[in-house]
C-alpha cells in the first residue's frame, strides 16, 4: 500500500511542485530559525516600552484601512453592479486605475498637498492671499495619512473582486429578495452581500496582507506599528533575530485570519458561477438626486485614488521638468520590462506547472503546501529579500562549499537572484490567480479528455489552456503592476548601476526632493496605467 | 468461445462507503449493450470510472477484446484506451461551443472505416438548434444529448453511458432510445449503460445486471430478470411483483389464504406443505367480473393502453392487476374488483 | 554569433559586473551629484564606477552576507554612528592614506573610515514666539527645561540623526544625566513625532511648535526654492540658531567612506575617496546637498553664508564622531524609555 502510493506519486508533477513549494518556503524557514538564536535587550525594552503601542497601531492601522477599502471596493462595486447612473461605464474601469499608484507614491502626494506650507496652502493663498491657512488645512498625516494612503492604492483588490462577484450574482437570487418583499437594503445585506463573501474576503485578505507588511507608507507617516518595530529591532539594536522573530508572528497573525475566516465559512454553501448568472441583469436606472450620489461617490473615489496624485506628481513634473529630461528613459523602462517579463514568465510558467501538477497528483499534501506560499506575499518585503540573502549564503558557506564556483554572486546581486526573489514574493498571486481559473475546470472535463484520447500535454494545450487563457493573462497584468512598483527588495537585490523608476523615485524621496521623485513617479504610473488600460476590458470582463 | 468484455473478482471502490465488492460479468460479443441497474450513490458510476481508467484497481482483472487494460499490475491509461465515457453531468468543455465539442469525438474515428456521420448524431439527438451555443447557454438535457453525440462519434471500442437520458426530455426519451439502440447496433458498438431506470435497461440492454448492497445481486437478460429474479431484494428493487405467503400444495400447485389455490410450473422444487414467499406480478392475474373473488379497489392508475389497479386482500395484502384499457371499467376507488380462479402463473418463483 | 549571444545573456543575468578597471560603490546617499562625481572620477582616472545604492541596513546586511564574495569595494553612508557599527564588524579595512589624513581632521575619521562631508543639526525657532533671553546661548541641554514645555517638535526616535544626537550627548554628560535631559525632552514636546526635518522647521513656521532640532541642509533646501516660493517664504519665518557655541561646539554628523576589507579594487577605492576629498569635488558637494565641507578653505556656498549657517559657528569637535556608534544603541533605549515615539 504504502509503496504503491509513492509510486503513484513521486512522478515529474510532484516533484516540481515540491520544489517550488520549497523554493517559496526559504523565507519562512529562515524567519522562525530566528526562535534558536538569541535576541538583543531590545526585545525587553520593545515589551516595556512601545510594543503594545505597535500592536495597537498596527490593529487601528488594519481595521482602518480594512474599513475604508470595505466601503469604498463594495459600494463602488455595488453601485456600478446593480444601477445605472451618468458615467457608471466611465467608472467601471476608470476605478482600476488606482492599480497603478504604489501606497508610498501616494504618501507622498498626500503629504506634499496636506503639509504645512505644502499644495494646499499655495491654493489657498492663490484664493483668499496671505494669510496662516496652515490652521485650515486638515493634517492628513500619522495614522489618518496612512490609512487613507494605503487604502485609495489597494481598495482596487476589493473592488475588482467584489464586481466580478456581484456580476456573477444569479438575477434569481435577486429576484427572489424582491419576491420575499425585501427592501433594496434589506436585498443587499441578505442576499447580495452573504453571497459575494468569498470574493470580498479574498480582495479583503490581499489588503490585510499588504497593510501589515508595509513600511513605506507607515514609516513615511510617521506611525509606529509592528513594522517600526522589526526595523528598529534591525536597524537600529542590530537584532535580526528579534526582526524575524516579529516578522514570524505577524505571519503567524495573517494566518490566523485566513483560518478564522475559512471555519467561519465553511459551513455555507456559496454560489458558483451558473448558468442563469449570465443573463444579462436589469440593472436599476437612477434619476435625480440618487443618481447625482452615486455619481459623487464614484467620482470621489476615483479623483481620490487617482487624479489626486497623478495632479500632484504631474504639477511638480511640469514645474521642474530638468528631472524628467535627466530620466534615462530608455534604460529605466528597458529594465523595468526586462523585470516584469522574465519575472512573469517565470511566475506564470511554474504557476501552472505547479497547479496542473497538484491537478493530476491530487495530493493533498501538496495542496496544503502551496498555500503556505503566501507567507511571502505576507511579509515585508525587505525581511523577506534578506531572509533570502541569509539563506543563500548559509548554504554556500555550510552545505555547498564549492571552491571554484560563486553560488552567491549567482544569486545575489544579480538579476536572476533579483528575479528569484519576486518569485518567492509574487508566487501566490500567481499561484492563486490560475488556480482560480483551474477550479472553474471541472474535473470531469480533463476526464472527458483523456477518454477522447488526450494525453496528459495535449489535455492540457487543447483543453486547459485556452480555458486558463484570461485568467493568465489577467495575472500577468497583476504582476506586471506589482513589479513595476516594487521598492524594497529591488533596492537591496538588484546589481550594480541598475535602476528602475521605483527606485529612483525612492532615492529622490529619501533626499526629501519629493518634487524631483515626481518624474520618475508619474512615469511608473504612466506604465502601469498602460498595463490597466490595455487589459481593462480583460480585467472586468465577464469570464465564463 | 472468447468474450469481447471482462471483468473477473473485481472489487470497485471510490471510498470506503461506496464501493461494489467482487465482480464479475462479461459481454460475450462485441456490439452488445448491457445495463447496470441499481438504486443512486451504490457506485455503479464508480464501475464505469475504473473501467474507463479513472480508477485503478487493486485485484482481479479487466480484459477488453482480449487485451487486460486492468488488474493489480497493469494500468493501461485512459487515453490509450479506447474506452468512451460520457458522464452524467455532462462535461462538454466550456470553451467550445457544442458542434466543436462534438467535433472532438470525431477526432477520434478518423482510422475508423465505418463512421457515424456526424449530421446524423445531430439529427437523432435534436442538436441542429444549440449547433453554436456554448455549454452555459443551453439546458442540462441538451447537454446530455450533446455529450452523448461526442462520445458516440468517437465510436469506442467500448462506449460507456452513466444516465444518458436522465435529464432528456420524455418526449424526446422514447424516441432517443429507439434510435441509440439502433445506431450502437449498426455500428457494433459495445456499450455500458448505467442507469436506475429499468425501463430503459431492459429495452436497450441485451443484458442487465442489478447491484444492490455493493454487489453484484443478478446478471441475466431483461425476460429473465423480470421473470426469474433470483433474490427479494432484486424484487423489490424492480417493484414490479408482489410477494405473498402461500403453502405448496402439490408439484404444480400453492396457495394462498385469500387468494385461493395458484397453479403453475415450479422453477425449483419445494416439498409439499412448505410456506413460501410466491412472486405475484400483475400480469399473473386476469380480471372477470363474475367470479366471486372480489377484492378491494385502494388505487386506480390510467397508462394509456392500460389500467393498473392496486387491490387490497382480506388480510391486506396489495396486489396489482392490469387489465386492456379498451375494456370499460367502472371499478372505482372502494369498489369490489373479480378476479379469475383459479390462478394460473407460467413460472411459479418462490422464495422461502 | 549564437556563443555571443548566449554568454552575454548569461552575464548580463548572473554577473555583477565585468570590467577590470573599476570601483563598485555601495551607497545609502542618493544624491545625483553624487553620481555626478563619479563619472567626473572615472573621465579622469579612467576607473569605472559601479553603484548600488539603497538603505544603509539592507546594503550592510548584503555585504555581511556576501562575505568573501562581495563585489562591494567602498561603502558610503550618511551617519557616523552606522558606519562605526559596521566598522566594529570587522567589515572595513584601515583605508586611511596619508592624503586623507592631511585632509580630513582626526574627530572626523576612524582608523578604518573617514567623513567626506559633514552635517550640522541644528536649532531652528520662531522669532517672535521665542525670546531673545531664552535663545541667548542656548544649549542642546537646555531643551529639557520646563520654560519649553509644549513647545519642542522633533521628528521619531527612529531617525538615526537623533540617535547620534542624544549618542553624543550620552558620550559629553554620561548615561545618567542624558537619560533626565530624554525624560525632560520629550515632556517638552508639542505633538508626537512624525515627518522629517523640513517638516519640523515647517511646523515652527505655521506655528504648531516654537522650536526644533533639525539638520541645516533641509532649511537650505527650502530656502533655495526648490521646495517652491510658499516653502522659502516659510523658511524665512524661522531663524536657524548654532547651540553650545559657548562650550563643545553644535552638534556634527558626517557622510563617511570607508574600504571593506574584502575588496578587490581597495587602491581605486581610496583613489575614490581622495578623489572626493579634493576641492573641486567638496565645492560640488556642499553646492549640491548644503552640507558642509570636510576640508579647509571652502567658501560655502552664497546661500548657506546669506543665510547665517556659514562655516564660522563653533562646531563639536571634542567629541570624536566615532565614539556616536558606542552609544546609539543606548540612546534609543533612553528614548524609547523617556516615551520618545
Amino acid at each position: 500500500m504504502e509503496i504503491e502510493l509513492l509510486e503513484k506519486r513521486i512522478n515529474i508533477w510532484y516533484l516540481s511542485s515540491l520544489i517550488i513549494s520549497i523554493i517559496v518556503a526559504i523565507p519562512v524557514v529562515v524567519i522562525s530559525s530566528s526562535f534558536f538564536e538569541n535576541t538583543s535587550e531590545y526585545s525587553i525594552i520593545l515589551r516595556e516600552t512601545f510594543l503594545l503601542d505597535y500592536i495597537f497601531n498596527s490593529l487601528i492601522l488594519l481595521i482602518g484601512v480594512l474599513s475604508l477599502t470595505s466601503v469604498i471596493g463594495i459600494g463602488c462595486a455595488y453601485l456600478i453592479s446593480f444601477y445605472d447612473f451618468t458615467g457608471a461605464n466611465f467608472f467601471k474601469w476608470a476605478l482600476i486605475l488606482s492599480f497603478a499608484i504604489p501606497a508610498y507614491i501616494y504618501s507622498y502626494s498626500l503629504s506634499a498637498f496636506f503639509e504645512n506650507y505644502g499644495t494646499a496652502y499655495s491654493i489657498l493663498r492663490g484664493i483668499f492671499g496671505e494669510g496662516n491657512h496652515n490652521l485650515y488645512i486638515p493634517k492628513l498625516d500619522g495614522m489618518l495619512g496612512a490609512i487613507i494612503a494605503i487604502s485609495f492604492s489597494i481598495f482596487g483588490y476589493v473592488y475588482v473582486l467584489t464586481r466580478v462577484s456581484f456580476h456573477y450574482q444569479s438575477q434569481n437570487l435577486i429576484d427572489l429578495g424582491k419576491n420575499l418583499g425585501f427592501s433594496k437594503k434589506k436585498t443587499f445585506l441578505k442576499i447580495i452581500l452573504p453571497a459575494a463573501r468569498p470574493s470580498i474576503v479574498a480582495g479583503l485578505s490581499l489588503v490585510a496582507m499588504e497593510t501589515l507588511s508595509d513600511f513605506g507608507s507607515v514609516s513615511f507617516f510617521g506611525v509606529s506599528t509592528l513594522t517600526t518595530g522589526i526595523y528598529n529591532a534591525w536597524i537600529a539594536f542590530d537584532d535580526l533575530t528579534l526582526a524575524n522573530r516579529l516578522s514570524f508572528y505577524l505571519l503567524i497573525f495573517i494566518f490566523g485570519l485566513l483560518i478564522l475566516e475559512n471555519i467561519s465559512r465553511q459551513k455555507a454553501q456559496y454560489h458558483s458561477p451558473s448558468k442563469d448568472s449570465l443573463k444579462t441583469k436589469n440593472k436599476i436606472k437612477l434619476y435625480g438626486y440618487k443618481s447625482a450620489f452615486a455619481f459623487i461617490f464614484c467620482f470621489l473615489v476615483f479623483f481620490i485614488s487617482f487624479i489626486f496624485p497623478v495632479v500632484q506628481m504631474g504639477y511638480w513634473t511640469y514645474l521642474f521638468p530638468k528631472y524628467l529630461f535627466e530620466l534615462n528613459l530608455i534604460n529605466l523602462l528597458s529594465n523595468t520590462l526586462i523585470l516584469v517579463f522574465f519575472s512573469c514568465s517565470l511566475l506564470i510558467a511554474f504557476g501552472i506547472l505547479s497547479n496542473y501538477g497538484n491537478r493530476i497528483t491530487k495530493s493533498k499534501f501538496l495542496q496544503i503546501l502551496t498555500t503556505f506560499s503566501i507567507s511571502g506575499y505576507a511579509m515585508p518585503g525587505i525581511i523577506l529579500a534578506v531572509a533570502y540573502i541569509t539563506f543563500i549564503s548559509y548554504l554556500d558557506e555550510n552545505l555547498l562549499q564549492l571552491k571554484n564556483y560563486n553560488i552567491k554572486s549567482l544569486f545575489i546581486g544579480s538579476i536572476f537572484g533579483l528575479i528569484l526573489v519576486y518569485f518567492i514574493r509574487f508566487y501566490s498571486l500567481a499561484n492563486n490567480g490560475i488556480k482560480a481559473g483551474y477550479l472553474k475546470i471541472n474535473y470531469s472535463i480533463d476526464e472527458s479528455a483523456y477518454l477522447l484520447g488526450y494525453s496528459k500535454i495535449k489535455t492540457f494545450n487543447k483543453i486547459h489552456l485556452p480555458y486558463l487563457k484570461n485568467s493568465i493573462f489577467l495575472v500577468i497584468i497583476l504582476l506586471s503592476i506589482e513589479i513595476v512598483k516594487e521598492l524594497p527588495i529591488t533596492l537591496i537585490m538588484r546589481p550594480f548601476n541598475f535602476d528602475t523608476f521605483a527606485t529612483t523615485a525612492y532615492a529622490y524621496a529619501s533626499q526629501d526632493l519629493l518634487e524631483a521623485a515626481a518624474a520618475p513617479a508619474i512615469m511608473l504610473i504612466l506604465i502601469s496605467s498602460a498595463f490597466i488600460l490595455i487589459t481593462s476590458k480583460l480585467i472586468l470582463k465577464d469570464q465564463q | 468461445m472468447k468474450n469481447y468484455f471482462e471483468i473477473n473478482n473485481v472489487t470497485f471502490a471510490a471510498s470506503k462507503k461506496n464501493k461494489v465488492d467482487n465482480v464479475s460479468l462479461k459481454i460475450e460479443n462485441e456490439g452488445d449493450t448491457i445495463c447496470l441497474l441499481g438504486p443512486s450513490g451504490i457506485g455503479k458510476t464508480t464501475i464505469l470510472r475504473t473501467i474507463a481508467g479513472l480508477e485503478k484497481i487493486k485485484s482481479g482483472s479487466i480484459i477488453l477484446n482480449g487485451k487486460t487494460i486492468s488488474s493489480e499490475t497493469i494500468h493501461v491509461e485512459p487515453e490509450n484506451r479506447n474506452i468512451s465515457l460520457s458522464f452524467q453531468d455532462n462535461s462538454l468543455f466550456p470553451h467550445y461551443n457544442v458542434i466543436d465539442n462534438i467535433k472532438f469525438g470525431v477526432d477520434r474515428n478518423k482510422r475508423k472505416t465505418k463512421k457515424i456521420h456526424l449530421d446524423d448524431v445531430i439529427e437523432f439527438l435534436h442538436l441542429e438548434n444549440i449547433k453554436f451555443k456554448y455549454p452555459h447557454q443551453i439546458s442540462s438535457g441538451e447537454g446530455q444529448r450533446a455529450s452523448l453525440a461526442r462520445s458516440l462519434l468517437s465510436m469506442p471500442n467500448l462506449l460507456l453511458l452513466d444516465e444518458p437520458l436522465s435529464n432528456i426530455d420524455q418526449n424526446f426519451k422514447e424516441e432517443i432510445q429507439v434510435k441509440l439502440k439502433q445506431i450502437l447496433r449498426e455500428y457494433k458498438i459495445t456499450t455500458i449503460i448505467v442507469t436506475h431506470d429499468s425501463y430503459e435497461a431492459f429495452y436497450l440492454g441485451n443484458k442487465c445486471g442489478i447491484i444492490l448492497n455493493s454487489q453484484l445481486k443478478q446478471y441475466d437478460d431483461p425476460y429473465n430478470l423480470h421473470h426469474f429474479p433470483n433474490s427479494i431484494e432484486v424484487v423489490n428493487f424492480l417493484n414490479k411483483g408482489t410477494l405473498i405467503p402461500a403453502t405448496v400444495i402439490d408439484e404444480k400447485s400453492l396457495e394462498n389464504k385469500d387468494l385461493g389455490l395458484i397453479k403453475g410450473d415450479f422453477i425449483k422444487h419445494y416439498p409439499k406443505g412448505s410456506k413460501v414467499k410466491l412472486l405475484l406480478q400483475p400480469e399473473d392475474l386476469e380480471h372477470d367480473d363474475k367470479s366471486n373473488l372480489k377484492l378491494d379497489v385502494v388505487d386506480r392508475k390510467f397508462r394509456g393502453t392500460n389500467f393498473i389497479y392496486t387491490l387490497k386482500t382480506q388480510s391486506d395484502l396489495l396486489i396489482q392487476v392490469f387489465v386492456h384499457s379498451h375494456h370499460i371499467h367502472q371499478h372505482d376507488i372502494d369498489e369490489k374488483f373479480g378476479i379469475k380462479k383459479p390462478i394460473h402463473i407460467d413460472h411459479i418463483v418462490c422464495f422461502d | 554569433m549564437k556563443k555571443l549571444l548566449v554568454i552575454y545573456c548569461f552575464l548580463y543575468f548572473f554577473a555583477n559586473s565585468i570590467f577590470a578597471n573599476e570601483v563598485n560603490v555601495f551607497t545609502s546617499r542618493h544624491y545625483d551629484s553624487d553620481v555626478q562625481l563619479y563619472e567626473k572620477f572615472t573621465s579622469i582616472t579612467g576607473i569605472k564606477v559601479n553603484v548600488i545604492s539603497g538603505e544603509d541596513a539592507a546594503l550592510e546586511k548584503r555585504m555581511i552576507e556576501e562575505g568573501n564574495d562581495s563585489k562591494a569595494d567602498l561603502y558610503i553612508t550618511a551617519d557616523a554612528g552606522r558606519l562605526g557599527l559596521f566598522d566594529k564588524k570587522d567589515m572595513f579595512q584601515n583605508s586611511i592614506s596619508t592624503i586623507i589624513k592631511s585632509k580630513v581632521p582626526e574627530n572626523f575619521r576612524s582608523e578604518n573610515w573617514t567623513a567626506i562631508a559633514k552635517r550640522a543639526r541644528i536649532i531652528f525657532y520662531a522669532k517672535e514666539r521665542v525670546s531673545k533671553d531664552e535663545i541667548k546661548n542656548l544649549r542642546y541641554e537646555d531643551l529639557s527645561k520646563p520654560n519649553w514645555k509644549n513647545r519642542i517638535t522633533i521628528r521619531q526616535s527612529n531617525s538615526v540623526y537623533n540617535q547620534s544626537l542624544v549618542a553624543s550627548l550620552i558620550s559629553n554628560n554620561g548615561i545618567v544625566k542624558t537619560e533626565e535631559w530624554v525624560k525632560g525632552f520629550v515632556n517638552n514636546f508639542a505633538r508626537d513625532p512624525q515627518d522629517n526635518d523640513r517638516a519640523q522647521i515647517l511646523a515652527v513656521a505655521s506655528g504648531e511648535a516654537d522650536i526644533t532640532i533639525a539638520n541645516t541642509y533641509y532649511y537650505a533646501l527650502m530656502l533655495s526654492g526648490q521646495k517652491g516660493k510658499d516653502q522659502q517664504e516659510a523658511a524665512k519665518k524661522v531663524t536657524p540658531f548654532f547651540p553650545n557655541q559657548n562650550d563643545r561646539g553644535t552638534h556634527m554628523n558626517v557622510s563617511g567612506a570607508g574600504v571593506l576589507k574584502t575588496s578587490k579594487n581597495s587602491e581605486n577605492a581610496i583613489k575614490l575617496i581622495e578623489f572626493l576629498l579634493t576641492k573641486e569635488s567638496q565645492e560640488h558637494i556642499i553646492n549640491n546637498t548644503f552640507e558642509y565641507p570636510i576640508i579647509e578653505n571652502i567658501e560655502p556656498n552664497e546661500l548657506i553664508k546669506n543665510s547665517n549657517l556659514g562655516n564660522n559657528f563653533r562646531q563639536d569637535l571634542e567629541t570624536p564622531v566615532k565614539e556616536y556608534s558606542i552609544y546609539q544603541a543606548e540612546a534609543l533605549k533612553l528614548m524609547l524609555k523617556a516615551g520618545w515615539k
